[in-house]
């Protein structure tokens, strides 16, 4: 008879690198008592010394004195590809939950319709809005605009971009996308991941990538083998995430490499999950990754 | 900060069970989660909980001048505040939607109703009345806020006393409690609200819905009523229609409802009472659960400390202390043997303990009733020579 026997409380994180200068502070901490430093974002400047507000990385820019926070709600940049649910339709506009503080906008004048790039928007549309894209739709956009109280303003003008069809939300800290020249990945193992810098991974089966783009969806049943391919990786990608490490494809990769051994639920449980995460980890240090 | 929003799939999934009369915690559709209800240390408070959904009700009282319009009844203030503790969509000091109709809800459940004897809070006619402040607040959210919160309420009322009074000429003395004991309020009767939520065009419903289950709601219907069979309170929110049978059959199962909550009320505060005339100790502190995980079973720990006292009081010398910190960890219990649940689990200590192969036994047996049950229905149109294909469709 099989006897599986668990820890009580999972493990605590995989030992940091000690080499590393990195100096993480919590709300309340010192960064510095000189005078000639500047106050940046998550800082604060009380009783002559610098204090962090938020728990992060001390980050610094000649004078000037940051604290990322480790955990964060989303703050957009230009060009950031982010992956998003529809909330809300309005008029000429389109809100969408993008994990951040507030919700971002999509213009009707911003996405391709179907009909060519050049085609004039009419009353028409504005009244099939909601045939393009509905409340609870899941979107690939990318940030065109950071508005000047912070809301982002998207736009799907690409084919890249546009309504995402079958496929599974992964949601996880935005500090843990690693920002890189390309976001969407296709991965050997026949899966198509969309690493939103927001924070939202997207996991698809190649299957249906005629429509990228597009506002058609194709809600045909998926294979079996494919489902279990992202069940894999979804559970992957949260074992990196729980382990703090960073999500790009290489790692991504690694780790699922790493996971073949077991069983796709065993990788559910917290101890596989961080021993994956510690062998991809490994391998990204042998390899030659930072 | 707003919240996740829903995904599809959960929610249709959620909808696709409760049309199969199921629900995610396993509860049936007219069952409440489970229902605590604590009394603070101080008189008029009260702590009551559905599950996750945790609500705290305070009663004071001041002495204050009588509304003008009533110059012989003192005065009864609900106030509902969503503390921004109980769930990262509450904001402080920002009155949103939910908030104020939660508010007048309970200001119409519990003032509109006239449970509460105002006239006997008056101290004299047109200048002293007492005015009774409750402070409803969410301590967390997890759905169905307004059932929690009007047990909450009422229960501190009842629970609470307010310094006693004299009048002489124009003197008024207000007594501490240590020269005069407190008087209790007068509840004529105790109106509680039963929410039910209704899904597929009013086809399905549920009553104490969870914080999912309320967001993919179409309607609501509020029923405040009291264990005479009175209603105090109705609405209905939401984009439905409802028919009279409807909130015929509704009106029923709430007076079911709410006569096992005011049983419940009732309890709670005969326990509190005996609990206080007998000077025992009372309030959150003592009522609350400790949630202890632990690999050893909470017995053996009772065995350990009483073996590791004994040595202590054979050997009283003065540097033992050292030596009994070293002794502890030598008693540790050895005997706890694993005990197997089920096929392939084990499980140490009190942790972790499950009930899934419980339930399937109990699923299973069910069937087996159920399938002889169908036997004899078989038998039976056999018998009669009537063709039922449903009585195999059954299932």
């Amino acid at each position: 008879m099989e006897v599986d026997i668990r820890l009580p409380a999972p493990r605590g994180r995989l030992a940091a690198k000690e080499d590393d200068e990195i100096t993480l502070v919590t709300p309340g901490d010192v960064i510095t008592s000189d005078t000639g430093f500047m106050r940046g974002h998550g800082t604060v400047m009380e009783d002559d010394s610098l204090k962090s507000t938020v728990a992060g990385v001390v980050e610094r820019v000649n004078k000037l004195i940051s604290v990322r926070p480790l955990k964060a709600r989303y703050t957009g940049e230009i060009g950031d590809v982010i992956v998003g649910r529809v909330i809300e339709v309005g008029s000429r506009r389109w809100k969408v939950d993008v994990h951040a503080k507030l919700d971002a906008v999509l213009m009707l004048s911003s996405v391709n319709l179907p009909g060519g790039e050049l085609r004039r928007r009419s009353e028409e549309d504005e009244r099939m809005m909601r045939k393009y894209l509905q409340e609870g739709d899941v979107i690939s956009a990318e940030v065109q605009n950071v508005m000047s109280d912070g809301t982002l303003s998207l736009h799907t003008r690409s084919l890249k971009y546009g309504k995402l069809g079958q496929g599974v939300l992964v949601p996880v800290p935005p500090s843990l996308v690693k920002r890189r020249k390309t976001h969407f990945h296709t991965l050997p193992c026949g899966v198509k991941i969309i690493l939103g810098n927001n924070g939202y991974i997207w996991l698809t089966p190649t299957v249906t990538e005629s429509n990228t783009g597009g506002y058609e969806v194709d809600l045909s049943p998926v294979s079996r083998g494919d489902r279990e391919e992202m069940a894999r990786l979804r559970n992957c990608v949260l074992a990196l995430a729980e382990q703090k490490m960073l999500l790009y494809d290489t790692s991504i990769m690694y780790a699922y490499e790493e996971s073949l051994k077991f069983e796709s639920k065993v990788l559910l449980k917290s101890e596989v999950a961080s021993e994956i995460a510690e062998l991809a980890q490994q391998r990204l240090e042998h390899e030659g990754y930072k | 900060m707003r919240d996740v929003p829903i995904s599809n799939c959960e929610r249709e999934f959620l909808l696709a069970i409760i049309a199969e009369k199921k629900r995610v915690d396993g509860r049936q559709p007219t069952d409440l989660r489970q229902v605590k209800i604590q009394f603070g240390s101080n008189f008029g408070s009260c702590e009551v909980s559905f599950g996750k959904t945790r609500v705290l009700a305070t009663v004071s009282s001041e002495v204050a001048a009588p509304k003008q319009r009533r110059p012989n009844e003192g005065i009864l203030f609900v106030n509902v505040e969503l503390s921004p503790m109980g769930h990262p969509s509450f904001e402080q000091g920002r009155q949103t939607e939910e908030s104020v109709e939660l508010n007048r809800l309970m200001e119409r459940c519990l003032k509109e109703s006239r449970c509460v004897d105002l006239e006997s809070l008056c101290i004299v006619v047109g200048e002293k009345v007492w005015t009774v402040r409750v402070d409803v607040t969410v301590v967390n959210q997890d759905g169905n806020m307004l059932d929690c919160a009007s047990i909450a309420a009422i229960a501190a009322l009842a629970h609470f006393k307010r310094p006693d009074v004299t009048v002489k000429g124009q003197e008024i003395t207000i007594h501490t409690s240590d020269e005069r004991d407190p008087i209790p309020l007068s509840i004529h009767h105790m109106p509680l609200c039963v929410t039910f939520a209704f899904f597929h065009q009013g086809k399905f419903l549920l009553i104490d819905p969870q914080e999912r289950e309320e967001r993919v709601t179409e309607g609501k219907m509020v029923i405040g009523m009291n264990k005479h069979r009175e209603i105090c309170m109705l609405q209905v929110t939401g984009q439905m229609l409802l028919h009279q049978d409807k909130v015929k059959q509704c009106t029923k199962m709430a007076f079911v409802k709410v006569v096992e909550m005011t049983e419940l009320i009732q309890e709670a505060l005969a326990n509190d009472k005996t609990a206080r005339s007998k000077g025992e100790k009372c309030g959150f502190a003592m009522s609350s659960e400790k949630e202890i995980n632990t690999t050893v079973s909470p017995a053996k720990l009772v065995e350990d400390v009483s073996k590791t006292d004994l040595p202590m009081s054979s050997d009283s010398d003065s540097g033992s202390e050292q030596e009994m910190v070293e002794a502890g960890p030598q008693e540790r219990p050895v005997g706890d043997s694993p005990k197997v649940v089920g096929k392939g689990v084990a499980i140490i200590g009190s942790a972790a303990v499950k009930k899934w192969e419980e339930e399937e036994e109990r699923v299973k047996g069910d069937k087996k009733g159920k399938k002889k049950k169908e036997a004899s229905v078989k038998e039976a149109s056999v018998k009669g020579q009537q063709s039922r294909p449903q009585a195999s469709a059954y299932f």
